[in-house]
C-alpha cells in the first residue's frame, strides 16, 4: 500500500493530472498536500492506470449516447446555438456514505423548516407578529401568493421537489448556497447522466458500491401520489410550457419514466371546478399536476392574463379542493435569496434545533450598514437579485469589469431591497476531463429532496461543473456541465 | 336606506368562441353600515355558478361555459341596506400617528401599506406630491387625508375614455385627466407612502338628485359602477374617501369588494378561446327601493298547525299531509 501510494500520480506532476492545479479551493480528489483523499483512491488509480486516448474514446462515448438521446438544454441568451447537450464530464464526482448521511439530514431539516415557514407566512403569519422577519419582505415580494391565503394544502406540504444548492468551501465543509423550491430542474440529467458514466466505468462502479439513485421517478411518483387519498387511482399529469422551454427534456423524460401524462397546458381544461386532460379517448379527469411552469403562467384568469401556458381557471379548481398542485403556489416568497439569510433562524424558530448545514454569509443591501460595505467592496463580492433564479441578474465581483461593476452599483442603489451580497466563495474543485487531460474544475452539488407524506432524498445528486478554467459559475443557462454524482456504499 | 342593484354585462363575439371561464365580485359586501339583503346572479348560456370568499373577504363567483357561444350575458341583483352612521370628527388628535403601529395594525393592514403594480411610487407621482406640498401629511391624518382627497379632485379632470382599465397612474398623472380608477390609485399610492394603509374599493354610487341642481362628477359616466378609496385610522378603522366627488364615501357609496388595487378587484374577468372581435357592454342601475318585504309579512298562513295525536306510523304520514294541496 504504501509503494502504491509513493508511486500514486501527484497533482501538476504526473500525466495525467499534469496540468492539475491545486487552488486555495477544497479539492475534492487531492489534499493540500498533493496526497490522494482515501475515497478517492481507487478512481485515482483507475484514472491514471488509462491512457489519455482511452479517456477521450469514452469521453466521446459519452457525449455521442446524449446526443443520440437527445438529451438536451435550451441556452436562452445564446446566440449560436439555442438547444444544446449539456456537457457531461466522465469522471465521476465523489461523496462517501458519511458526508451523504449528514447532508440528508441537514436538508430534511431545512424542507420541513421551509415548509412550517410557507405555512405560516399563507396561515396566521406568527412569524411575521414576532418581528423575526420584516413583513415589507414578504408583502413586497412578487412571489407572495394572496391567494393562497387560508388554503391548506395536503399534508401541508407545499414545497414537494426541492432542489438546493450546496457547494463544499474551502474548510471542506458543505454549505448551502440556495433553495429552489419552484420548479427545481436538473434531476433527469442525474439520472441519464449516471447511465453513461456507469457503462464508461463498470468495473470501477461495482468495486465502489456505488449507492442507486435510478428509483427517483418512483419515489417521485409515489410523492405525488401521497397528495391524494385513493392514491393508486389516482390519475398524475406532468404541466410543461412546451417543447421550446428549456428543461422540456426532462418533463418528458419524467413523465415517460412515471408512466404519467405530459401535457401543456392547452391539453387541460377546467369543467365545473375540476380538471381534465383531452385525450383521443375523450376528457380523462386529473387528480395530480406536477407543475413545471411558473406561478405567473399557471392560471391566467387568476395570474397572469397574458399568459398562453396556463389553464384558466385551474386556480379555481385547486382551491376547491378538486386537483392538487405540486409545487403548491407561492412557494417562491420561500427561496428569495434575502429570505435565504434568515433560514438558520427560522430553522431554531420552527423546530427548536440548531441548523445542521453550514450556509454562507450574506449581506442584506437592504440594511444601510450591509448596503455601503456592499458599495465599498464590489470587487470581492458576488451580488445577486433576490427574485431571480438560473445565474441571472447577478455580478461577480472579482470577475466584472470596472464598468460592470459601476454600472451595477447603480442598480444597487436604485432598489437596495432587492440584491443581497456574499464573499466570493471558491467552490471546491474536482478532477474534470477537459481538453485531452484531468485539470480541477469548480463544481457545486444539487440533491433533490422528495417531499409529500414523508420526506425522501435519493442518495445523488446534480453535480454542476463550471467548465471554463477559474470559473465559479456553473448554472446550466450560464453554459455550466454536469458530472456523475457517486454516493459511494460504507465501507467502499 | 334600501337600494335595488342590477348589474347587466354583456359580451358579444364576431365569431362564436367556446371555454370561457369568468370570474365576478359583484355581490356587495354585507359588513358594517352596509347588510346585503338579497342577491342573485344568472347567465346565459347557463352555466354552474361556484363561490368562495376570497383573502380580502370579497364574495367571488365563478363559472365556465364550455361549448360554443356568441354572446355572454351575466345579469347580478342585489338589495342592500345602508345605515347612516355617525358623523365622524372634524378631526383626529395628532397622537393618530404614534397608532401607526404593530400593536394597532395586523398583517392585513401592513400588507395595504406595500405599494402594488398600480399604485407604484414612480417618478411621476413623486413629482405630483412635491408640487402639491403632498411629501409629508400635515396635521393629523383624518385632516391629511381629507386635504388629500380635495386636491385630488382639484387637479384632475374628469374625462371618461382618456385611460384605459389597465392604465398605471403615470398616465393621468401626466394628463391630468381621468376617472375614479385613476384617481382612487393616485390616492392609494400617496397615502401607502405616508404610512397609512389603504385600500381600493370597487362599488356602486347612487347619484342622488342634488338640491342645489350640480351633478357629481362621476355621474356623467355611463353606469353607476364606481371606486374610492379606503384609509385606515387605528381610532376611528376603515374611512371612505372618494377623490372623484371631494366626498367621503357615505351612505350612498354600496361597497362590492375591497383590494390593494383595481387588479385585486374587477368586477368580472375572463379567459375564452376563440379568434374574434368583442364587444363588452355594461349596464348598471342603482335605485332606491322600498324595504323588501320579509318572508313573515309576505307569506299568507294556509293552513294553521294542529297537534296531531302521535301515533306509530307518523312520520309517514306528515309527509303526506305536507303536500301542498292544489287550489
Amino acid at each position: 500500500m504504501t509503494v502504491a501510494a509513493a508511486k500514486a500520480a501527484r497533482p501538476g506532476l504526473d500525466a495525467p493530472f499534469t496540468k492539475y492545479a491545486l487552488s486555495s479551493a477544497y479539492d475534492e480528489m487531492f489534499s493540500p498536500d498533493g496526497t490522494v483523499r482515501a475515497h478517492y483512491r481507487t478512481l485515482h488509480t483507475a484514472l491514471a492506470a488509462l491512457p489519455p486516448e482511452e479517456l477521450y474514446r469514452r469521453q466521446q462515448a459519452c457525449e455521442l449516447s446524449f446526443l443520440h438521446q437527445g438529451i438536451t438544454f435550451t441556452v436562452y441568451s445564446d446566440k449560436q446555438a439555442t438547444e444544446r447537450i449539456i456537457p457531461t464530464d466522465l469522471i465521476p464526482r465523489l461523496i462517501t456514505a458519511d458526508e451523504w448521511a449528514h447532508i440528508e439530514k441537514g436538508l430534511k431539516q431545512r424542507i420541513h423548516a421551509l415548509n412550517l415557514f410557507l405555512k405560516d407566512i399563507y396561515n396566521d403569519g406568527r412569524v411575521l407578529k414576532d418581528g423575526l422577519i420584516p413583513r415589507s419582505m414578504i408583502y413586497g415580494s412578487k412571489h407572495y401568493r394572496r391567494e393562497m391565503r387560508g388554503l391548506s394544502v395536503p399534508h401541508d406540504a407545499y414545497v414537494n421537489v426541492c432542489g438546493t444548492d450546496l457547494i463544499r468551501c474551502e474548510n471542506g465543509r458543505f454549505a448551502v448556497l440556495e433553495d429552489n423550491l419552484r420548479v427545481p430542474s436538473g434531476v433527469s440529467y442525474m439520472l441519464t447522466g449516471r447511465d453513461v458514466v456507469r457503462r464508461a466505468f463498470p468495473d470501477l462502479f461495482q468495486a465502489m458500491r456505488v449507492r442507486p439513485i435510478d428509483q427517483y421517478p418512483r419515489e417521485l411518483l409515489a410523492t405525488l401520489r401521497s397528495l391524494v387519498p385513493f392514491h393508486e387511482d389516482a390519475s398524475i399529469a406532468v404541466l410543461t410550457p412546451g417543447i421550446f422551454n428549456s428543461a422540456f427534456f426532462e418533463h418528458a423524460f419524467l413523465a415517460r419514466q412515471m408512466g404519467v401524462e405530459l401535457v401543456e397546458g392547452r391539453d387541460l381544461l377546467v369543467n365545473d371546478n375540476v380538471v381534465y386532460a383531452r385525450t383521443t379517448s375523450g376528457l380523462k379527469r386529473i387528480d395530480v399536476i406536477y407543475r413545471r411552469i411558473d406561478d405567473d403562467f399557471i392560471d391566467p384568469l387568476i395570474f397572469r392574463g397574458d399568459s398562453a401556458l396556463g389553464v384558466p381557471g385551474l386556480f379555481n379548481a385547486y382551491r376547491a379542493g378538486n386537483v392538487v398542485i405540486a409545487n403548491a403556489l407561492g412557494t417562491g416568497v420561500a427561496d428569495d435569496k434575502a429570505i435565504y439569510t434568515y433560514v438558520p433562524r427560522l430553522i431554531r424558530y420552527y423546530l427548536s434545533e440548531e441548523p445542521i448545514l453550514d450556509q454562507i454569509d450574506t449581506f442584506r443591501c437592504r440594511e444601510k450598514n450591509s448596503l455601503s460595505h456592499v458599495l465599498a467592496n464590489l470587487d470581492t463580492l458576488v451580488v445577486k437579485a433576490v427574485g431571480e433564479s438560473g445565474g441571472y441578474g447577478m455580478l461577480v465581483g472579482p470577475h466584472a469589469t470596472k464598468a460592470q461593476r459601476e454600472n451595477f452599483a447603480e442598480k444597487i442603489k436604485a432598489d437596495p431591497e432587492n440584491y443581497i451580497a456574499q464573499p466570493t466563495i471558491q467552490l471546491s474543485t474536482a478532477p474534470t476531463f477537459v481538453e485531452g487531460g484531468i485539470e480541477a474544475r469548480h463544481i457545486d452539488l444539487r440533491p433533490f429532496i422528495l417531499h409529500g407524506e414523508e420526506t425522501r432524498l435519493v442518495p445523488g445528486a446534480f453535480t454542476r461543473v463550471a467548465l471554463k478554467r477559474g470559473s465559479l459559475v456553473v448554472n446550466s443557462s450560464q453554459g455550466g456541465g454536469s458530472k456523475d454524482t457517486w454516493v459511494i456504499g460504507d465501507g467502499a | 336606506m334600501f337600494y335595488s342593484i342590477r348589474h347587466v354585462t354583456r359580451f358579444r363575439y364576431s365569431s362564436p368562441v367556446r371555454e370561457s371561464v369568468m370570474e365576478l365580485r359583484m355581490q356587495p359586501r354585507s359588513e358594517g353600515p352596509q347588510s346585503l339583503r338579497s342577491f342573485q346572479i344568472s347567465t346565459n348560456p347557463r352555466a354552474q355558478l361556484y363561490a368562495y370568499t376570497d383573502h380580502a373577504g370579497n364574495a367571488v363567483y365563478h363559472f365556465n361555459v364550455l361549448r360554443a357561444h356568441e354572446e355572454l350575458r351575466i345579469e347580478a341583483q342585489a338589495v342592500v341596506e345602508i345605515f347612516r352612521t355617525q358623523p365622524l370628527p372634524e378631526a383626529a388628535d395628532t397622537l393618530e400617528w404614534d397608532r401607526y403601529n404593530v400593536y394597532n395594525l395586523n398583517d392585513d393592514h401592513f400588507d395595504l401599506i406595500e405599494p402594488s403594480r398600480y399604485t407604484e411610487f414612480s417618478p411621476a407621482l413623486k413629482a405630483f406630491m412635491a408640487e402639491h406640498g403632498l411629501d409629508q401629511p400635515k396635521g393629523d391624518p383624518l385632516s391629511a387625508l381629507k386635504a388629500l382627497n380635495h386636491t385630488i379632485y382639484e387637479s384632475f379632470e374628469y374625462v371618461p375614455g382618456v385611460t384605459q382599465v389597465h392604465s398605471l397612474i403615470d398616465h393621468a398623472l401626466e394628463i391630468r385627466r381621468g376617472v375614479c380608477q385613476d384617481f382612487a390609485h393616485i390616492m392609494i399610492a400617496v397615502v401607502r407612502k405616508w404610512g397609512v394603509p389603504a385600500r381600493y374599493v370597487s362599488g356602486y354610487l347612487y347619484h342622488r338628485p342634488r338640491s342645489d341642481g350640480k351633478r357629481e362628477r362621476s355621474a356623467q359616466s355611463a353606469d353607476a359602477t364606481h371606486a374610492w378609496v379606503e384609509a385606515y385610522m387605528p381610532s376611528l378603522g376603515w374611512i371612505g374617501f372618494d377623490p372623484t366627488n371631494d366626498v367621503l364615501a357615505d351612505e350612498r357609496h354600496i361597497r362590492a369588494a375591497v383590494g390593494r388595487d383595481y387588479a385585486d378587484v374587477p368586477p368580472a374577468r375572463g379567459v375564452l378561446k376563440g379568434v374574434a372581435e368583442s364587444e363588452l357592454a355594461i349596464a348598471v342601475s342603482v335605485e332606491p327601493t322600498s324595504a323588501p318585504i320579509r318572508h313573515e309579512d309576505f307569506l299568507r298562513i294556509a293552513r294553521p298547525m294542529a297537534t296531531p295525536k302521535p301515533t306509530p306510523s307518523m312520520p309517514e304520514r306528515l309527509y303526506h299531509q305536507q303536500q301542498q294541496q292544489q287550489q
